[in-house]
């Protein structure tokens, strides 16, 4: 049953997004799936230290607000506590940390750097890639 | 009124929206001992189709569901290597089809049921008597040596284990149901 492996590229911006990330990757991991999160440009917010500010619903989205507080929808920090806790690899990409002109001080602890080669290395193997 | 069903551990995720269910499920597991049984406790609709699939893909048993009060009560047993491994020894055996005629037939028939009383709350052969496998050391003064006795599990496994136990101890005409419940096609009962 093991060595499923799941890859997923993160390169949009929104609180949307990171439901979509993490709840896909937390759900992979919970079925022994091996999982790694490849974040790239506004998907980056999603491992930001500051990532509570950044995430925002789209502004036709705003109504669904109360929904996720009525559905006691997990916070995005519990979510990547998990992430981590469950061994879900969070690549960081270089390219862009660089060029938005962030550093690794910026991220969450427990993340990776990489490049392109970093991920596709490990996305060779899955079974499952999704992009949000 | 909540039905009484015994387990090893209850997990509450009552009001907890996915992938929690999964997310809490997955870690209790880890912590339970192969054979005992989880109850999970959700409020979540998604969890009904979401446990049943992270049981197939974890090899898990998903014993079933009762939904009551608007709160499912999942409960799973968690998976050993040695019964996926189906191995055998106990020479008495009865093929089920053999019992169900046997049952059809009428006359006295003892079937003795050694999965965990949730797996026997949710279908098991009418009449069978429920006692699992780790209570029978205590409990075998209920059982009379030589009478005979059909006994089941899910995948023959315990059941092979129980049977050769009964053997030492000078039950005579025990047999071994196989493969047992996953392959039932008999009439079942279960709890309401």
């Amino acid at each position: 049953m093991a060595n499923k492996r799941v890859a997923i590229i993160a390169s949009s911006a929104g609180l949307e997004t990171a439901y979509k990330v993490l709840n896909i990757a937390t759900a992979a991991a919970a079925m022994d799936a091996e999982v790694g999160i490849f974040f790239t440009f506004e998907g980056l917010s999603i491992i930001h230290k500051n990532s509570e500010n950044m995430l925002q619903l789209k502004p036709e989205n705003a109504g669904l607000a109360e929904g996720f507080q009525k559905a006691n929808v997990p916070a995005i920090g519990q979510l990547l506590e998990i992430a981590k806790e469950s061994g879900v690899r969070m690549i960081a990409c270089q390219m862009t940390v660089d060029v938005m002109g962030l550093t690794k001080d910026d991220f969450i602890d427990g993340i990776e750097l990489g490049g392109a080669a970093a991920f596709l290395d490990f996305s060779f193997d899955a079974q499952v890639t999704l992009n949000f | 009124m909540t039905t009484m069903i015994q387990t090893n551990r209850v997990v509450n995720c009552e009001g907890l929206a996915c992938p929690m269910p999964v997310v809490k499920t997955k870690k209790a597991m880890e912590e339970i001992q192969s054979g005992e049984v989880l109850e999970v406790r959700a409020t979540d609709k998604g969890s009904v189709a979401d446990l049943q699939s992270w049981a197939n893909r974890t090899g898990h048993q998903y014993i079933g569901l009762r939904e009551e009060n608007g709160v499912f009560r999942h409960f799973l047993r968690k998976a050993s290597e040695q019964e996926t491994k189906c191995e055998t020894t106990y020479p008495h055996v009865v093929r089920n089809d053999e019992l169900v005629e046997k049952l059809a037939s009428g006359g006295k028939i003892n079937v003795l049921d050694v999965r965990e009383p949730a797996e026997y709350s949710f279908a098991r052969i009418p009449g069978a008597v429920s006692i699992p496998i780790g209570e029978l050391e205590e409990r075998l003064g209920q059982l009379k040596q030589d009478q005979e006795y059909y006994v089941v599990c899910r995948t023959g496994t315990r059941s092979d284990m129980a049977c050769q136990w009964l053997a030492e101890r000078g039950f005579s005409k025990v047999k071994n149901v196989v493969p047992g419940m996953s392959g039932w096609q008999g009439a079942t009962e279960r709890d309401e």
